[in-house]
């Protein structure tokens, strides 16, 4: 799936609803807030209007725990901003940070992409390990890769990641910017039947990863949030 | 699980590269395999393919799966060039057949080079392809378990529904022997030609060779042609036994069978041509007693007594090589 464009477009003017906190304020809370609006809305593109709205939430990231033994180095991206809007009946999620060169389509053997991901625990419970899933509790996982590929996951622990092959269900959108990378991912609230049903929940946790291409960073050798944040949605 | 093996006769290699070819033919000449050599034969001494693979790390050292290996980048593999056959001698355009690009290194750039100065240079020639290693570092490398050893054979093949090419095995081959292939972004190796091998056919490397020097068969089959050249009369090693893999491919190593070195004064010496040193480098302490071995067998030949091992070592027939 490559750079889906919505064709719903803004129709007067959003319903907001919560307004932004304090962003140091919510970095202790571990909450990222979404903007809450009942009209259909464009959020795909990484520079939308409506974004310059959407609270925004620093995530600071650490070193993934390694699963593997093959699994050495220290990741290199320390933060994200995350911002959400929650349509009528869709989530975009906004993922703006720095890396300094962009490693986009493999031109080479060794060469790896950048890329970002956002994760649910399918059931929504936070009791759902965080690193991956576990065997009991799957997680549902948005994937943006810098050479364009988009993909939803599930997995239940290291080493399961398996590709929903949704065609479409998951697009995202990603944009250099001088500092690194602003990539939108979007999802119907409602999705394939073994991933999160997030019209169920007001209120769900939810992780980040980001990969550095440039230092080989694929698979867990990753930055990402060590526990759960909530997601307000 | 019953274990496929190898045993390539490096005093038989002539170099042709028959294997590489019928290798590529039937593998790799397509869908992002083209820079791939799932089999090559290098000159040694000389860097290899991929480039200095033998410095690329990888493998296991006291059992521990090591984490310094290296992704050969392209330019270690070489390029994948084409020529303008087409124009020059077909359409007359141009008078010189040339590459598409400028090459700089391919899998068999140092060939013929060696070691040394005329007359007292020397060279042999390595064929390589996976040793369908008992303990794979590929596979131990892999998070995602996409790669497996076959129980019907114990050929190591990498799953490539599982495989999310992350390249961990890449990096762990410590022969270079795992390939990614940037067209469909998954790993890919030799994989033993098993629909072959499945129908009692050995595998297209093997089956192609000019020279005959290779030997396909299953480690535990005591009237086969491995057991005997590996075990009973131990002339055949395998390749960097310390990487710690347990490879399953062995090399009977070269004899000194052309002139020992020449002397300041024009004389033939007494030193082997090959410095033992060289061979033990590649397949051990082995080799000094496979080498005598070797001698004393052919010198029976010579003296026109019958020897068992230079019977099998000829291999009369395809059945004599082959027990699929």
């Amino acid at each position: 799936m490559r750079n889906m464009t919505l064709l719903a477009l803004v129709v007067g003017s959003a319903t907001l609803l919560g307004a932004a906190p304090a962003a140091d304020a919510a970095e202790k809370a571990k909450t990222v807030k979404a903007l809450i609006t009942a009209k259909q809305v464009d959020a795909l593109q990484p520079d939308a209007e409506i974004w310059s709205q959407a609270p925004a939430t620093k995530v600071s990231l650490q070193p993934a725990f390694p699963g593997h033994p093959s699994i050495v180095g220290t990741p290199r991206i320390a933060e994200v901003k995350v911002q959400a809007v929650r349509g009528p009946d869709r989530l975009f999620v906004r993922l703006e940070w720095d890396d300094a060169s962009a490693n986009g389509q493999l031109v080479d053997t060794a060469s790896f992409s950048d890329g970002v991901a956002v994760q649910f625990p399918t059931n929504g419970k936070v009791s759902t390990a965080p690193f991956m899933g576990d065997a009991k509790s799957t997680v549902n996982v948005w994937y943006w890769r810098a050479d364009g590929r988009v993909e939803e996951l599930i997995a239940g622990g290291f080493g399961t990641a398996t590709s929903l092959r949704t065609e479409g269900e998951v697009a995202g959108v990603g944009a250099r910017t001088p500092k690194g990378w602003q990539v939108v991912l979007t999802r119907k609230l409602t999705g394939p039947k073994e991933s999160v049903n997030l019209k169920r929940f007001r209120e769900i946790p939810v992780a980040f990863a980001a990969w550095d291409g440039a230092n080989q960073e694929r698979d867990g050798f990753k930055a990402v949030t060590l526990e759960w944040w909530r997601l307000k949605l | 699980m019953r274990q496929l093996a190898y045993v390539f006769d490096l005093n038989k290699c002539i170099g042709c590269h028959t294997c590489t070819m019928a290798c590529k033919q039937l593998w790799t000449n397509r869908g992002g395999r083209e820079y791939m050599y799932w089999n090559n034969v290098e000159t040694r001494p000389g860097k290899g393919y991929p480039k200095n693979w033998e410095q690329k790390g990888g493998g296991f050292k006291d059992g521990v799966l090591q984490t310094d290996g290296k992704i050969p980048p392209k330019e270690d593999y070489g390029g994948v060039w084409e020529y303008n056959l087409q124009e020059v001698l077909l359409e007359g355009k141009g008078n010189q057949v040339v590459p598409h690009e400028k090459p700089s290194w391919g899998p068999n750039w140092d060939e013929d080079e060696g070691k040394g100065e005329f007359p007292n240079n020397h060279y042999f020639y390595l064929p390589r392809i996976c040793n369908h290693c008992s303990n794979p570092a590929c596979l131990a490398a892999c998070p995602r378990k996409a790669i497996y050893k076959r129980p019907e054979d114990g050929l190591v093949v990498v799953d490539q529904e599982r495989c999310r090419g992350y390249r961990y095995c890449v990096k762990a081959c410590p022969y270079g022997k795992v390939y990614f292939n940037l067209q469909t972004g998954k790993s890919e190796k030799c994989i033993g030609c098993y629909p072959r091998v499945e129908k009692g056919i050995p595998p297209a490397c093997v089956a192609q060779c000019v020279g005959k020097i290779r030997f396909v068969g299953y480690r535990d089959d005591k009237e086969g042609p491995i057991y005997k050249l590996v075990e009973q009369w131990k002339v055949a090693l395998p390749l960097h036994a310390e990487y710690g893999t347990q490879p399953n491919v062995f090399y009977v190593p070269p004899m000194n069978t052309t002139p020992p070195l020449f002397e300041e004064d024009g004389r033939l010496g007494d030193k082997p041509r090959i410095p033992l040193a060289d061979l033990e480098a590649l397949f051990g302490k082995g080799v000094q007693p496979a080498l005598e071995t070797l001698g004393k067998e052919m010198a029976k030949r010579r003296q026109a007594q019958p020897s068992e091992l230079t019977d099998i070592l000829i291999g009369y027939t395809n059945k004599d090589r082959y027990r699929l």
